[in-house]
C-alpha cells in the first residue's frame, strides 16, 4: 500500500512540480521577455503587418496585395 | 539561450505524469488481480474460457462486434442497465481478467452483452439471429452474418445442425443452411458471457 | 533563387537574418525545398480522405439499411467502421498534419527542408503501413482495440516511418536559423515528441506485453484521447496561431495568453482519457481524476478561444475575401465549442445519458472534422499555391468545397448530437423497449437521425471531391509551367 502513496505523490506532486519549477526558472531567466517581438516574428518586409496574404483566385483585387492601413501597435 | 532541452523536459514531464497517474497507478492497484473463490458456490471466478468459446471470441473481435455492443454493466441507479436486466450487478475489473483484448465497447447500437449467456441460452436462437437478425428481432439494424454459414443442397432428411427457419425466411426448397465452424464457436462465446458471480468487491 | 543554398556549416552559427534580399530568397527557397515532399504527403493524404469518405458512407448507410452490401465478409459493418476511422486518422489526418507541421517548422525556423529524402522515405513507409494495416482490418485481423486496430504486422512499418520523421524534426530544430520560438513551434515540437511516446506505450502495454483486466481499458483510452489532445489538437492550434495572423496581417492578440494556453493544455489534456469510461468497471478515483482534468481544460480552451477571437476582432469582413480564413475561423470556433461540449460530456450526470449513444460519435466528428480537418483544409489552401507558385484554378470550386464541408458537418453534428441525447434518455428509461418496430424504442428512434447523418455524408463527399478536383487541376497547371518556362506568366506575388 505504501508504494501506492509514493507513486501517487510522485505522479501528482513531484513531476508536475518539477515542471512548474522549470517554468519558474525560465521566467526568471528572461525566457518570456520580448514576447511581443516573437508575435511579430511571422511578419517581414515582404508580408508586413497590415497586409492580407490570402485571397480567392478570382478576387478582383489588384494582383499586388493592397497595403491596408497599418494595424495599431499590439 | 537554448530552449530545446527545457522544452523537451516540459513535454516529457507533462505526459509522464499522466502516464503515472492513469496507467502505472491502476496497474499497481488492480493490474495483478487474481481469480477468487466465491464463498456461496465454492467455485473459482473468473475461469478461462473453453477453447471453442475463446475461438469464438476471436470471431467477435475480427468482425467488430464491439462497435455496436458493450460488455459492461453500470451500477444500480446509474443508467438503467440493471433495470433492463442486462445484469444483476455492475461489472468490475476482475470480470475481465482473462479477456485479451478487453472489449468493453463504447456504443450501444445494440444491447449490452455482458450477461447474454444468461439472458438467451438457446443455441438455435443465436444461430438464427446471426444468420439474419430480423428473423428473431424484427426491426433490428444489426448486419446479417450469412457469410458465417453455408448454403447447401439438402439431402433426404435435413442435417442435424441445419437451421430451422420460421415460415417466410426459409431458403429455396431443396436447400439448407448450416453453420460454419466460425458461427458455432461465436455462439459458444456468446453463451459463455455471464458475469453474475457475487464477487467480494460487489457486495 | 539567387542566394547560395545554405550549408549546414552556415546554420551552425545561426543568427537572425537581417538582409532583406536574403530573407526573401530564403522564404522562396524554403517553399521550393518543401515542394516535392509536401506534394507527396498531401497527395497521399487526400487519397486516404477520399477512400475514407467512401467507407464512411458505406458504414453510415449500413446503420439504417443493414442489408446493404451485407454478404461480403470484408465489408461487414464491424470491419468497414474501423477501416474508416483508421484511414481518416492515420491515412488522411496524420499525413496532412505532418505535411503542415513540416512546412510550418521550416518557415518558422527559417530553414529549408533539409534531408527531404528522409521524409520521402518516411512517407513511403507510412503509406505502406497504413495500407497493409487497413487491408488487414478488412480481412478480419483487427486487434479489437479502438484507435489501435491496425494489426501488429503493419505497425513496424509505421514505427520506422515515424523514427525517420522524428529524426528529421530534431535535425531541423537543431539547425534552425530563427532563434525565437513562435507559439506554433512549441505545439508542433511537443506533438512530434508526444505522439511516438503514447503510441509506443500503447503498443507495448496492449499488444506486445498486454496488461490484464480493465487496466487495458485505461491504457486504451489514455492513448486514444491523447491522439486527439496531444497529436491533432496541437497541430490544429499551431496552424490557427500561424495562419489567422498571417492571413489578416495582424499579430496574435496577446502572446502571453498563448504561453498560458499551451502549458495548461500540456498539463491537463493528457489526464482526460478516463472520461471515456465513466460508469465503467474502473475504480472511481481514476474516473474522477479525468473528470476533474476535463473540467480544468476550460482554462486552455477559453484562453485559446479568446486569443483567436480577439485576434480576429474587427477583421471578420476579411472572411469574404480569403478561403483560408474561412476554414481557419470555422475550425477555431469549432475547437472552442467542441472542447466546452466535451467538458459537459465528462460530468457523471451528463455522461449517464450520452455515454454509449450517437452523441459521442457526433462529438468525435466535431473535433476531428469541424476542427482539425477544416483547419487542415485551410492550411493546404495556403501552402500548396506557394509550393507550386501557381494560383488555385477555380475559386468557384473552392467555394463549393467550403460550403459543402461547413453545411455538411453541421447537418451531421446537430441531428446526431440531439438524437444521441434522446437515445440516451430512452435507454435510461426501462419502460422504453430496446427494440420494438411498432413502438417508440431505443433502436427505432435513432433511425431518422442516422439517415440525416448519411445525407450529410454525401454533402461532405461532394466537398472532398471538389478539393480533389482543384488539387489535380493545380498540379496540371504547375506541370504546364514546368514545360514552358519562357512563356510562363510571372509568378503572382502570393
Amino acid at each position: 500500500m505504501i508504494i501506492l502513496w509514493i507513486l501517487f505523490i510522485g505522479s501528482v506532486v513531484v513531476l508536475p512540480g518539477t515542471a512548474i519549477l522549470a517554468f519558474g526558472w525560465a521566467l526568471r531567466h528572461g525566457e518570456f521577455e520580448h514576447l511581443d517581438k516573437t508575435a511579430l516574428s511571422i511578419f517581414d518586409e515582404d508580408e508586413p503587418v497590415g497586409v492580407m496574404t490570402d485571397r480567392f483566385p478570382d478576387s478582383d483585387l489588384h494582383p499586388e496585395p493592397q497595403a491596408m492601413p497599418p494595424a495599431s501597435p499590439p | 539561450m537554448n530552449y530545446g532541452p527545457l522544452l523537451f523536459l516540459g513535454f516529457f514531464l507533462t505526459v509522464a505524469s499522466s502516464w503515472c497517474g492513469l496507467v502505472l497507478l491502476p496497474q499497481i492497484q488492480f493490474g495483478r488481480q487474481q481469480a477468487v473463490k466465491i464463498e456461496e458456490t465454492g467455485e473459482i471466478y473468473p475461469q478461462a474460457r473453453s477453447g471453442l468459446a475463446e475461438q469464438g471470441r476471436q470471431i467477435y473481435r475480427a468482425n467488430g462486434c464491439l462497435y455496436c455492443h458493450t460488455q459492461q454493466v453500470r451500477a444500480q441507479n446509474y443508467g438503467a442497465d440493471i433495470a433492463r436486466n442486462w445484469g444483476q450487478r455492475r461489472t468490475v475489473s476482475r470480470d475481465y481478467l482473462y479477456d485479451h483484448p478487453v472489449m468493453l465497447g463504447t456504443m450501444r447500437t445494440g444491447p449490452d452483452l455482458t450477461n447474454i449467456g444468461l439472458r438467451q441460452s438457446d443455441t438455435s436462437w443465436h444461430l438464427l439471429h446471426l444468420y439474419n437478425p430480423r428473423i428473431t428481432s424484427p426491426g433490428s439494424i444489426m448486419p446479417p452474418f450469412r457469410f458465417l454459414f453455408a448454403k447447401r443442397k439438402a439431402g433426404e432428411r435435413p442435417s442435424p445442425d441445419a437451421l430451422k427457419f420460421p415460415s417466410g425466411f426459409a431458403p429455396a426448397s431443396g436447400y439448407e443452411i448450416v453453420p460454419n465452424a466460425e458461427a458455432r464457436t461465436l455462439v459458444q462465446y456468446l453463451l459463455s458471457l455471464k458475469a453474475n458471480a457475487p464477487l467480494p468487491e460487489t457486495k | 533563387m539567387n542566394a547560395p543554398a545554405p550549408s549546414i556549416l552556415n546554420a551552425l552559427s545561426p543568427s537572425d537574418i537581417e538582409d532583406v534580399a536574403e530573407r526573401r530568397a530564403v522564404l522562396a527557397e524554403i517553399d521550393a525545398s518543401c515542394r516535392n515532399t509536401l506534394l507527396l504527403l498531401f497527395g497521399a493524404s487526400l487519397t486516404w480522405l477520399l477512400l475514407g469518405t467512401v467507407f464512411a458512407l458505406i458504414a453510415s448507410w449500413k446503420m439504417h439499411a443493414p442489408e446493404f452490401l451485407a454478404d461480403i465478409s470484408w465489408l461487414t459493418f464491424g470491419r468497414v467502421r474501423p477501416f474508416h476511422l483508421n484511414a481518416m486518422v492515420f491515412g488522411f489526418s496524420t499525413q496532412a498534419g505532418i505535411g503542415v507541421t513540416l512546412w510550418l517548422m521550416c518557415r518558422l525556423c527559417r530553414t529549408p527542408l533539409l534531408y527531404g529524402w528522409i521524409v520521402d522515405l518516411a512517407g513511403l513507409f507510412w503509406n505502406l503501413g497504413v495500407a497493409v494495416g487497413l487491408v488487414g482490418i478488412l480481412a478480419g485481423h483487427s486487434t479489437g482495440l479502438e484507435w489501435l486496430e491496425i494489426p501488429p504486422y503493419a505497425t513496424p512499418l509505421l514505427f520506422v516511418s515515424y523514427a525517420l520523421i522524428g529524426m528529421w524534426g530534431i535535425l531541423t530544430f537543431r539547425f534552425r536559423r530563427e532563434r525565437h520560438l513562435y507559439v506554433s513551434q512549441w505545439y508542433l515540437l511537443a506533438s512530434l515528441f508526444w505522439f511516438p511516446g503514447i503510441y509506443s506505450a500503447a503498443q507495448i502495454l496492449l499488444i506486445m506485453q498486454p496488461v490484464r483486466g480493465t487496466v487495458q481499458a485505461a491504457v486504451n483510452w489514455w492513448f486514444a484521447h491523447n491522439v486527439l489532445g496531444l497529436w491533432f489538437t496541437p497541430i490544429g492550434l499551431a496552424s490557427i496561431y500561424y495562419f489567422i495572423p498571417k492571413v489578416i496581417g495582424k499579430p496574435v492578440y496577446n502572446y502571453s495568453l498563448s504561453v498560458l494556453g499551451f502549458w495548461s493544455l500540456a498539463l491537463f489534456y493528457n489526464w482526460n482519457g478516463m472520461h471515456h469510461l465513466v460508469g465503467g468497471p474502473m475504480p472511481a478515483w481514476l474516473i474522477t481524476v479525468s473528470i476533474v482534468a476535463s473540467v480544468m481544460m476550460t482554462i486552455p480552451v477559453v484562453t485559446v478561444g479568446l486569443n483567436h477571437h480577439l485576434t480576429m476582432w474587427g477583421n471578420f469582413k476579411k472572411l469574404k475575401d480569403s478561403p483560408v480564413l474561412r476554414f481557419m475561423v470555422f475550425g477555431g470556433m469549432s475547437y472552442t465549442v467542441t472542447s466546452l461540449h466535451g467538458v459537459l460530456l465528462a460530468l457523471r450526470s451528463v455522461s449517464e445519458v450520452t455515454h454509449f449513444t450517437h452523441s459521442t460519435i457526433a462529438h468525435a466528428h466535431q473535433g476531428m472534422y469541424a476542427f482539425f480537418t477544416m483547419v487542415m483544409f485551410g492550411a493546404m489552401y495556403y501552402i500548396i499555391p506557394r509550393l507550386l507558385k501557381v494560383e488555385w484554378p477555380s475559386a468557384h470550386v473552392i467555394r463549393v468545397h467550403f460550403w459543402c464541408a461547413a453545411i455538411g458537418i453541421m447537418f451531421y453534428l446537430v441531428p446526431l448530437t440531439l438524437g444521441g441525447v434522446l437515445q440516451g434518455l430512452a435507454m435510461n428509461n426501462p419502460d422504453v423497449p430496446f427494440l420494438d418496430p411498432h413502438k417508440y424504442s431505443v433502436v427505432t428512434m435513432t433511425l431518422p437521425y442516422l439517415r440525416m447523418r448519411s445525407y450529410s455524408g454525401f454533402l461532405l463527399a461532394i466537398g472532398h471531391t471538389a478539393f480533389a478536383i482543384n488539387f489535380i487541376w493545380i498540379l496540371a497547371r504547375w506541370v504546364k509551367t514546368l514545360r514552358l518556362p519562357q512563356l510562363a506568366t510571372p509568378a503572382p506575388s502570393l
